[in-house]
């Protein structure tokens, strides 16, 4: 083996690590260890004149090992092993020290130690350094195909834009309409028609180059950036594209049921159009709650139905995979009266019930009796930016703004005024955040429109109660003006935040991709990188990744897509063979490893008696590396004798 | 399809510009990234971390900024201006490459020439808190890292085209316009910071420490003029107290916009939070209406600076500041509306959180781009659009704080979406652009 020639590069990074580290101490310690041919410090070594440094040092001191003291290796990494690759050695001659998130940041009250750890980690870095080995790496060719999970406004604009840029895309969808929450809605801001919007997307389905898979899930998913395998179920409706909407079925079934869609503000059959505007324009049997009478099979003339229709199971090879499975509505059950009062509403339900395709055709009447409600009162921030309080929290906390509510309840409140100005509508709120685009201007309308504003504090919530002669009431303390007030009402609309879906865990695990501390699908980071996951060739847009409202998820949709689109266009994905390796003379053929590898990525050969690595499958996770009873197992990049290398250097010589 | 004989052109190179750039770039497409000032890097540049992870924004910008230079599909033309644009069956857009008087080739970026500059000039970047040499580079992680002569304050001497080994001196160079064919436009030209002169009763302008949010974000910054050690302007001591004015030049009918900035809270809480790190002990109040923390974590981390840091929120109205001539502290009239009186507090620094406008020379664009502005003044997404990056013109993308006030990821989605709408365009030129519907 070549002599290794050290360059080590240590990172002020601002102030963040020299203004704890000592680095020039750092610097002349490392000068002096073994190997070791040069070693300088720098304001920022990611910039260009830190990169270039390194390249320079490369070339004239005949460098083949760097090492970069810094921040973490999960955004920098690339950017020295670019620069390795330039001034033209392997990019995995290269090791970083963490010297920022592990000593700089961690001990920020102890900068001697501080700086007696970073030597630490530097002297390990060096000793692993010095055994690493060439990576080869392996060109894969991309399937040009793509997989949007979830048919909402982002998963269908997403959709349309890589199809339109020519690329086959299958649209996944769970329920047996699209639209997700949009379809629910009756305006959006500045009092554009929701079922509108909902149709002009629609429209958008019909180009050939995207199927759209409803009452469909994957069930299984495998495979690697640039190839992937889906499975997908398609449950079955029952209904084929014969059914004209003529609606006979419907009037003859005799099932009847809430209606779901409309909060149970009204009833359906088990045969059913989800929607009056539902895509597709097709009937749905509800097949758990159908008796299979056969009355609709015998009034349909056009022969659209068959109750024995069975599922279907779809195998497709996609490159790329676009995560847009929006939020869940937060359920306030036990809160401000929610589940006890009928008048008690959410406000997607008021969406319902103002709507022209809902319960009451758009007329805003209130549950219990049906009648137009004189005063009404919007309770703002249910399920959103919780502390954890004594009085009333019983569900886990949504430490989150869910950013889309301010806008949207001033909206409806708006609406409602103007549509019948003797009315009294009341804001109860802790900030007004219209920070849209023309919704500060919604914000004065609604101020001088007369609804009334009352502000209240976290700790001092408002309370929803009936009175003893039946009047629905809410108390609260105003903060701005001290007073205590108890306002009747005949409808209370709880302003409910987003939540992460149920099935998050279920996408997640399948797809490989991690959540954020608020429940929400994790950006690879929060700030550059908002529409990657962690996961290579997976990316996520809309509210499945935090709150958000219908320009932002588009925005964020096309922004995926866009992501996605560079992998299709290019056409060949780029792997580092950092995966496991079989030593065939020792390997026994236990197949130990074969049992526990994720991935599928290691197979017995039966005739040869020892395991074979698939590389393309291979992610180098090292739990096959980890069961080998004889080590004949490893992981390139991470033999045992290079991380061994590091615990040897940090004990006591 | 060959998509490298496809051009795209980006205006400016803000982080909104560089990740449209990138995205065009690496799905195949041949990028003119054009930008006025000698380097790359926007605002986001001058910004010390970031909200709400406390990301040292260098760290996460300079990397996407060394991409562009090397990235194959990327023409980067700095110091540079868009004259003008026709369209015929593409785009016609004529370049005004401005004279560095410093030969972009041939510069290594060495520095002899500003070390023996003599001339000092208020930092544009630095806001003018410290001076830079008629020759420089606006700040040391500069892209391209090539100096430029400030020709205005230039006086000729000859010293750094003695001292350059280069050769790269050229006091002769002048401006070239050049022209290319583009199939679709991504306008990504950002935002200018509220003028806080026009906010007269904060006495910016007239009072030593007042200082806009950007001014703050300098003297936090370990790159600023104080070396990252938070000091006042007046006498450089460090303060014991600091309050920051919320909503000046946004919320506001007297500045003339009624919109919010968006980024405002987020920004000033981070400060308070960060000057709360560099003083341990200093007292931070933040005088707001509403605190506006809808980002994801943003909630949380206003939460986290209040009970964690101890910065207090006061939701209070500044009527006035007055400056005690002899310590040149800050007296604020305020009214607490929590307790409905009228108090008089003394602080040693008042930040402006200044809002989000359009940019001075938007009108210019405007007519250069023949693409309309909504009411606020920013570049207006066309009627009835889903998709705000969708301007008025066909082929013509608005991405960033030049639609309007945004903070970084926000930006960055939306410089991916405009990519994308601005790549579909122009692989289906020949129907001219796209529209949502």
């Amino acid at each position: 083996m070549i002599k290794p020639r050290v360059g080590v590069y240590v990172c002020h990074c601002g102030t963040n690590i020299a203004g704890v580290v000592n680095v020039e101490d750092v610097t002349k310690y490392v000068e002096k260890l073994p190997n070791v041919v040069t070693a300088k410090h720098y304001v920022y070594m990611c910039s260009q004149p830190g990169q270039v440094l390194i390249k320079n040092d490369i070339k004239e001191l005949n460098l083949n090992r760097i090492i970069v003291a810094s921040c973490s290796p999960r955004m920098h990494e690339p950017t020295y092993q670019t620069a390795l690759e330039e001034a033209g050695i392997n990019p995995f001659f290269f090791e970083m020290a963490n010297i920022r998130e592990h000593v700089s940041w961690a001990h920020i009250n102890e900068p001697e130690r501080a700086t007696e750890k970073a030597k630490d980690l530097i002297r390990m870095a060096i000793a692993r350094a010095c055994l690493l080995e060439p990576i080869s790496k392996m060109e894969v060719n991309v399937t040009e195909k793509a997989l949007v999970l979830g048919a909402g406004v982002a998963g269908i604009t997403a959709a349309y834009d890589l199809a339109q840029m020519g690329f086959e895309v299958y649209l996944v969808e769970k329920e047996s309409h699209v639209g997700g929450h949009l379809a629910l809605l009756n305006q959006l801001s500045r009092s554009r028609d929701a079922s509108e919007i909902l149709t002009s997307l629609t429209q958008k389905l019909s180009t050939p180059k995207i199927k759209l898979l409803n009452n469909s899930e994957v069930v299984e998913f495998t495979g690697y950036v640039g190839n992937f395998k889906a499975k997908i179920v398609q449950k079955p409706r029952y209904v084929n594209a014969k059914c004209d909407l003529c609606g006979k079925c419907e009037d003859v079934c005799p099932i009847n049921l809430p209606n779901r869609l409309n909060f149970g503000l009204n009833q359906r059959k088990a045969i059913h159009l989800p929607l009056p505007n539902s895509y597709p324009p097709i009937y749905v049997v509800d097949k758990e709650n159908c008796n299979g009478c056969g009355n609709c099979l015998k009034i349909c003339e056009n022969g659209a139905i068959n109750l024995n229709d069975k599922p279907l199971e779809i195998d497709v090879d996609v490159g790329m995979v676009i995560v847009t499975t929006g939020f869940e509505p937060y359920k306030p059950d036990g809160e401000f009266g929610y589940g006890k009062y009928k008048d008690v509403i959410t406000q997607l339900t008021l969406e319902r019930i103002l709507s022209k395709n809902g319960p009451s055709k758009g007329e805003l009447v209130t549950p219990s009796n049906g009648k137009s409600p004189k005063n009404i009162a919007f309770i703002m921030c249910v399920g959103s930016r919780q502390e954890s309080c004594d009085n009333q929290t019983i569900k886990p906390i949504n430490a989150y703004c869910s950013r889309y509510c301010c806008s949207s309840t001033l909206k409806n409140a708006l609406l409602i005024k103007q549509n019948s100005p003797e009315s009294n509508v009341y804001v109860i709120y802790r900030d007004i955040r219209t920070f849209e685009r023309g919704n500060e201007e919604l914000y004065r309308s609604c101020r001088a429109s007369g609804i009334t504003f009352i502000r209240f504090k976290q700790d001092v919530p408002p309370t929803v109660e009936k009175t003893s002669n039946n009047q629905l009431t809410v108390n609260v303390k105003d903060y701005l003006f001290k007073v205590n007030m108890e306002i009747n009402v005949d409808l209370v609309v709880l302003v409910e935040g987003m939540v992460s879906r149920n099935d998050t865990d279920d996408v997640r695990f399948k797809f490989s991709i991690t959540r954020s501390e608020d429940g929400f699908f994790q950006e690879a980071h929060a700030k550059m990188n908002p529409l990657n996951t962690f996961a290579e060739g997976i990316f996520i847009g809309g509210a499945c990744q935090g709150p958000k409202d219908v320009e932002d998820t588009v925005l964020q949709a096309s922004g995926a897509a866009a992501k996605a689109a560079i992998f299709l266009c290019r056409g060949k994905v780029v792997l580092d063979l950092v995966t496991a390796t079989v030593d065939e003379e020792r390997c026994t053929g236990c197949a130990k490893c074969v049992n526990v590898c994720p991935y599928k990525a290691i197979e017995l050969d039966e005739t040869k008696e020892l395991v074979q690595v698939i590389e393309v499958k291979c992610k180098g996770c090292g739990s096959c590396s980890s069961t080998c009873p004889i080590g004949a197992v490893q992981v390139r990049h991470y033999r045992d004798k290079q991380i061994l290398a590091m615990v040897e250097n940090i004990l006591p010589s | 399809m060959d998509l490298r004989k496809k051009n795209v052109l980006v205006i400016g190179g803000g982080v909104c510009g560089i990740q449209s750039s990138l995205d065009l770039a690496d799905m195949g497409f041949n990028v003119y990234l054009v930008e006025k000032e000698p380097s790359i890097g926007g605002h986001m540049a001058q910004l010390d971390k970031t909200f709400p992870t406390l990301d040292c924004s260098a760290c996460i910008l300079t990397p996407k900024m060394v991409d562009v230079a090397r990235h194959p599909n990327i023409n980067l033309l700095t110091y540079s201006e868009i004259t003008n644009i026709s369209k015929g069956d593409r785009f016609n857009v004529t370049i005004l490459r401005k004279p560095r008087y410093v030969e972009e080739e041939k510069c290594t970026g060495c520095g002899i020439c500003t070390e023996h500059c003599p001339i000092e000039v208020a930092s544009e970047f630095e806001m003018k808190l410290s001076t830079r040499k008629a020759i420089y580079v606006p700040f040391p992680q500069a892209i391209p890292l090539v100096f430029t002569i400030d020709k205005e304050h230039c006086i000729t001497c000859g010293l750094c085209e003695k001292m350059c080994e280069a050769g790269a001196i050229n006091y002769d160079q002048k401006p070239i316009n050049m022209s290319v064919k583009v199939e679709s436009i991504i306008v990504a030209t950002g935002f200018n910071s509220f003028d806080a002169r026009k906010s007269g009763e904060y006495g910016y302008g007239r009072y030593d420490n007042v200082v806009t949010g950007l001014e703050f974000e300098r003297l936090l910054s370990a790159g600023g003029p104080f070396g990252g050690h938070l000091a006042r302007l007046s006498d450089g001591k460090i303060p014991k107290r600091i309050a920051f004015i919320q909503c000046v030049g946004s919320r506001d009918e007297k500045s003339g916009n009624l919109n919010c900035s968006r980024v405002c809270c987020m920004y000033s809480t981070k400060q308070a939070v960060l000057a709360k790190e560099h003083v341990p002990g200093v007292d931070i109040q933040i005088f707001y209406s509403d605190i506006r923390a809808f980002g994801k974590g943003f909630e949380e981390f206003y939460r986290r600076s209040e009970n964690e840091f101890g910065v207090k929120f006061i939701r209070g109205f500044v009527s006035e500041i007055l400056e005690d001539p002899d310590t040149k502290n800050l007296l604020l009239r305020v009214e607490d509306t929590e307790t409905e009186e009228l108090i008089d507090r003394e602080f040693d620094i008042v930040v402006l959180s200044t809002g989000l406008w359009p940019r001075n020379d938007i009108e210019l664009m405007e007519k250069t781009l023949n693409i309309s502005r909504s009411n606020d003044g920013f570049f207006a997404p066309a009627e009835l659009q889903l998709s705000s990056v969708i301007a008025t013109t066909s082929g013509i993308y608005i991405a960033g704080a030049a639609e309007g006030p945004k903070d970084i990821p926000d930006s960055i989605s939306q410089a991916s979406a405009a990519a994308m709408k601005a790549s579909i365009s122009s692989v289906r030129t020949h129907i001219g652009g796209i529209t949502d519907d």
